[in-house]
């Protein structure tokens, strides 16, 4: 109970400070997730009509919101706290590393479903034919952000500098995306790219949203690979998040 | 786990002696035995620091820049580990066990951020829920908390709104939440002016006044000498000089400061000499022949540039000089 109480306190602090930071949140969230889907729509030109497609530019900036929020943005805010100081008022509290990082992660579940719902809007104010299976697409999306944020969690507790950190964090948010068959197919992408990108979380997750967008339920795979990912990031970040010097 | 009750003292003296009605009842507080902190690069911090801290005292750390004070405290606060040594606070072991430890600690670290989106009420009302506050009753210290340190009236404010000051007495209310039975204060007053530094030592007496024991770091020697039960002096990672003001002031071979203007320079800075004995000094107005002089007891001041090897003995001497 005491834990639980710890975590929620964790988050609301974090939800609190995001009064001040609505515009950064919004921007990684739903504006550029938007204008990449308007943009590989583009890109495709008249193909782009395919709802194929459509559904998969959707998945892909929902998936690219989910990084952006996860890696760049939780990033960002854990490394602020930590170079500016703020982590110092949670190491004096008499709370596990384990609980704040939970209610980090607990801020991104709730922006994760604030920026998916939104998104979801804007596919269908776009003309976007979707059938979801919400609880699918839901299970997705945990595992997804759990993961990703892991990845998060790893730099902000190993960065040597702010600057560094979030250099990392935008690299990662951005790169898993871009380099992993997300908004294109795998045939698109060079041979040693391809290899590589079969083993992100972000191909994972791109195939499994864009099989739950369609109301298809077979993502067992996709499953298995991002709660795999996510217990070794996540444990590796909790190892890393220490109050404790050495 | 419940926080040891806190012994009420009728005096400082007592608080000091640790003695109520002729019987011995101080117990400890903190216990650091032995501390070493020798870091990767070979640099020691600390060598070796011993210190026993009786329920209810208010100890203050003084020392130069980079003589191992907040490395000796982040260690007590359990943010550094020592590389030997070790650490019981109330009977904790604060190396094996941190977190019960710090359950017994209310912490203001020397350098800390605040949440600037967060009003000032959120800040300690959340905060107080981290130290195991119930709602109603983080509701309460928070409000408590703010009136004592004077913010009673930013309690909706946004933190980011605050001065340099209020932030600082923001970070030193957080330490206070909950009454934990030991304060571990690491420069709560770098930074303030006068009557938010008064306003916290204010809060500190108080805590110490309920029965908590209070150690806090400082660049200010009236603090401590004015807070202080007991002071510690570090220097080069060592405590040279730990005991009440008076043992410490017994300590100075030469306890009697002139201070004096030059008759031949009436211009110039004020100087002082020391001298063993009062005579000693007042002979040494007559043969100088001096006109404007004072003649007074060692102060705390003296005895830190004497024991840290900065007493400013024959040379030019300003008597405002009071921060080290």
């Amino acid at each position: 109970m005491r834990r639980l109480t710890d975590i929620m306190c964790v988050f609301r602090i974090q939800l609190a400070g995001m009064r001040g930071e609505a515009g950064p949140f919004l921007l990684a969230a739903v504006v550029f997730p938007s204008a990449m889907y308007l943009f590989a729509n583009a890109v495709r030109g008249a193909e782009s009509g395919h709802d194929d497609n459509r559904l998969r530019f959707l998945a892909g900036s929902i998936v690219f919101s989910l990084s952006l929020t996860s890696i760049s943005w939780l990033g960002y805010l854990m490394l602020e706290n930590r170079f500016t100081g703020r982590l110092k008022l949670f190491a004096t509290m008499p709370l596990a590393p384990s609980s704040y990082v939970f209610g980090f992660l607990i801020f991104a579940l709730a922006q994760a479903a604030l920026s998916t719902l939104t998104l979801l809007a804007v596919g269908r104010a776009l003309g976007v034919s979707v059938s979801p299976n919400l609880g699918a697409l839901a299970l997705v999306i945990v595992l997804t952000v759990l993961s990703l944020c892991g990845l998060g969690v790893i730099v902000a507790a190993r960065a040597r500098s702010f600057t560094e950190g979030s250099m990392m964090t935008d690299a990662l948010g951005a790169g898993l995306v871009f380099l992993a068959p997300v908004y294109y197919g795998p045939e698109a992408m060079p041979q040693a790219l391809r290899m590589f990108s079969r083993w992100l979380p972000t191909t994972f997750a791109a195939s499994a949203v864009q099989t739950t967008l369609a109301g298809g339920h077979e993502i067992l795979p996709e499953l298995l690979a991002l709660s795999l990912m996510t217990v070794a990031t996540l444990a590796l970040g909790l190892r890393l998040m220490k109050w404790r010097e050495d | 786990m419940t926080a040891p009750a806190q012994t009420t003292f009728e005096s400082r003296e007592q608080r000091r002696e640790g003695v109520r009605g002729g019987e011995d009842v101080r117990e400890a507080a903190l216990r650091v035995s032995g501390l070493v902190k020798r870091y990767r690069d070979g640099t020691e911090a600390n060598r070796g620091i011993d210190m026993h801290v009786g329920v209810g005292e208010v100890v203050s750390i003084l020392g130069p820049n980079g003589a191992g004070k907040t490395t000796f405290l982040r260690q007590v606060t359990t943010e550094l580990r020592p590389t030997s040594g070790s650490i019981n606070v109330f009977g904790e072991d604060a190396i094996a066990a941190p977190l019960r430890a710090k359950r017994l600690m209310g912490i203001t670290p020397q350098e800390a951020g605040v949440f600037e989106s967060l009003t000032v009420r959120e800040h300690l009302e959340l905060f107080a829920r981290l130290k195991g506050l119930m709602k109603i009753e983080a509701r309460r210290a928070a409000c408590e908390t703010a009136e004592e340190l004077e913010l009673g009236a930013e309690l909706s404010k946004r933190v980011g709104t605050l001065s340099g000051g209020q932030r600082r007495r923001v970070l030193v209310g957080l330490a206070l939440l909950g009454r934990p039975p030991l304060l571990v204060l690491d420069e709560p007053t770098t930074g303030l002016d006068p009557a938010s530094r008064r306003a916290v030592w204010d809060v500190i007496r108080r805590a110490a006044a309920r029965g908590a024991t209070v150690i806090l770091s400082t660049h200010y020697i009236e603090e401590a000498a004015r807070l202080s039960d007991r002071i510690g002096i570090i220097l080069a990672g060592r405590l040279v000089a730990f005991g009440s003001l008076e043992e410490l002031l017994e300590r100075l071979e030469r306890s009697y400061r002139v201070s004096y203007r030059d008759p031949v320079d009436a211009l110039g800075e004020t100087r002082a000499r020391y001298f063993a004995s009062f005579a000693e000094a007042r002979l040494h107005v007559e043969t100088e022949r001096l006109s404007e002089y004072s003649i007074a007891r060692a102060s705390l001041e003296d005895v830190y540039f004497t024991l840290t090897g900065q007493r400013p003995e024959e040379k030019e001497f300003e008597e405002a000089a009071c921060a080290v």
